[in-house]
């Protein structure tokens, strides 16, 4: 009765109330040693791996300017001190042939033989810019067919491959070749005038996916807030990048003495590249 | 504070690990670019190195391996050449600017088509952007043996002047296709 007067503390409830406490606290305290001790552990770990790291980049950057050094001086060929292995001149060769299949995607048809067949990868530029590349895995039996391609819908491969697949592969990627190659230019031309002279152009080119078809509002100079002239360039012949249909004509509220360079510009589009005769816009303009 | 730290050393660490890469690739371009070494110097490896390999089963995946690996290169290689018409007799190329995202390699290439042999020299630019690499022909020069005919000859400076690489050597198989074809005509008429 006596104990139970001085407070709940001493009550046995109080007393593994109080003990649970401490427990709890101990564990706390014993979880945040823990954490700290990683903590530490982890900077230390990074900052050795720093270390480790800046030394080997070090030993790099010298091999590399030894390596420049070494070549200034000779003017030929450098060797390697120590005779090659064989396993060296081996990769050597290795890279060299690689390097050389990498050439072909220069040239526009590459391709890799496979175990049924072979997978070609055709490549689109235009002028010295590489474009996007399309491959090709064809199976060679029972017949020669298409297993899987990245062309897209819009190109009408299977009209090509009914045509030349079966008699003569060379011509079919030839063809095919044509048409990506074609589409690709036109693309580019389109994606060129919306980027350098968007301007010059009201609001977006309207084109569909095939980019054989272009309807837009443009202007000669990018000064003036208004688009005199309509253009409809229609690409008649898929395999080439020049339309074969130019429609320029004036916007009614355009004055009647622009009609002779809508005339001129309809002449221009057919022959000139669409982003260079816009070029060729603003150095008139600057003359 | 302690985290902000980590962060330090973790950023330096990425960075030193895309410094160390770069600084290796640099380092083997040279090195390929800087060797040369002649067929038979290769046939002679070939052979050395089955034959260090030849006792022992581990080191024989790697014999294998490398040589395998070579021999299916060089098939597709020649596999190419024979159906585009197009043969490469010689290829060397330099690095001459290299850094993060721009490589500068300049091409020496030299080859034929049927009877008409080139020589090329040309510049490629790749530039790593976020998707892809891009890839753009500057300074191409080409000398061509027939140069004197005069369609010939306009054709190469049409083709110099605005970096058509890939327009030139689709002309060439075009015209190796066509000359196949008629040497195969004229063949069935004999």
């Amino acid at each position: 009765r006596g104990k139970m007067e001085e407070g709940k503390a001493y009550s046995p409830d109080g007393v593994f109330a109080h003990l649970e406490m401490l427990e709890a606290r101990a564990h706390e305290a014993a979880v945040k040693q823990e954490e700290t001790k990683q903590q530490e552990e982890k900077l230390a770990r990074l900052k050795a791996r720093v270390q480790e790291l800046r030394l080997q980049r070090d030993e790099l950057r010298a091999k590399v300017d030894l390596q420049q050094k070494g070549q200034l001086g000779k003017g030929g060929v450098v060797s390697d001190p120590a005779q090659p292995s064989a396993r060296a001149v081996l990769e050597w060769k290795i890279k060299s042939v690689k390097a050389m299949l990498q050439v072909f995607y220069l040239t526009g048809i590459s391709g890799k033989l496979t175990k049924r067949g072979v997978c070609f990868c055709i490549s689109t530029a235009y002028e010295g810019t590489y474009l996007d590349s399309y491959y090709l895995d064809l199976l060679a039996k029972p017949e020669v067919q298409i297993h899987r391609h990245s062309v897209p819908v819009f190109i009408p491969l299977e009209q090509i491959a009914k045509k030349y697949l079966q008699t003569d592969i060379r011509r079919f990627l030839s063809v095919l070749s044509d048409h990506l190659n074609a589409y690709a230019g036109r693309r580019y031309q389109a994606d060129q005038l919306q980027e350098r002279f968007s301007d010059q152009i009201e609001g977006t080119l309207q084109r569909n996916s095939l980019c054989n078809l272009l309807v837009f509002n443009y202007n000669v100079s990018s000064k003036s807030k208004s688009f005199p002239f309509n253009v409809r360039l229609l690409y008649g012949d898929l395999c080439c990048s020049l339309p074969t249909e130019v429609i320029v004509s004036c916007t009614p509220d355009a004055p009647a003495s622009l009609a002779e360079t809508a005339a001129a510009h309809s002449d221009l589009f057919r022959r000139v590249a669409l982003h260079e005769a816009f070029r060729s816009f603003g150095s008139a303009e600057e003359n | 504070m302690d985290n902000s730290i980590c962060q330090v050393y973790e950023d330096e660490i990425q960075s030193l690990e895309e410094e160390i890469k770069f600084l290796a690739e640099k380092y083997e371009d040279s090195q390929q670019e800087s060797t040369f070494f002649s067929d038979e110097e290769i046939l002679m490896s070939i052979k050395s190195f089955q034959r260090e390999f030849q006792g022992e089963s581990k080191g024989h995946e790697f014999s294998s391996d490398l040589k395998a690996q070579l021999e299916s290169l060089e098939t597709d290689l020649s596999f190419l050449m024979k159906f585009t018409g197009i043969q490469f007799t010689s290829h060397s190329k330099k690095t001459v600017e290299k850094t993060r995202n721009r490589t500068v390699r300049k091409h020496r290439l030299s080859g034929n088509c049927c009877s008409l042999s080139f020589q090329l020299e040309f510049q490629l630019l790749e530039v790593q952007n976020k998707e892809n690499v891009s890839a753009v022909i500057t300074d191409l020069s080409i000398i061509m043996e027939s140069g004197e005919d005069s369609d010939v000859s306009k054709f190469v400076s049409s083709t110099e002047e605005h970096g058509n690489l890939l327009t030139f050597f689709r002309s060439l198989s075009s015209y190796a296709e066509w000359y196949e074809h008629r040497r195969c005509t004229f063949l069935h008429f004999k």
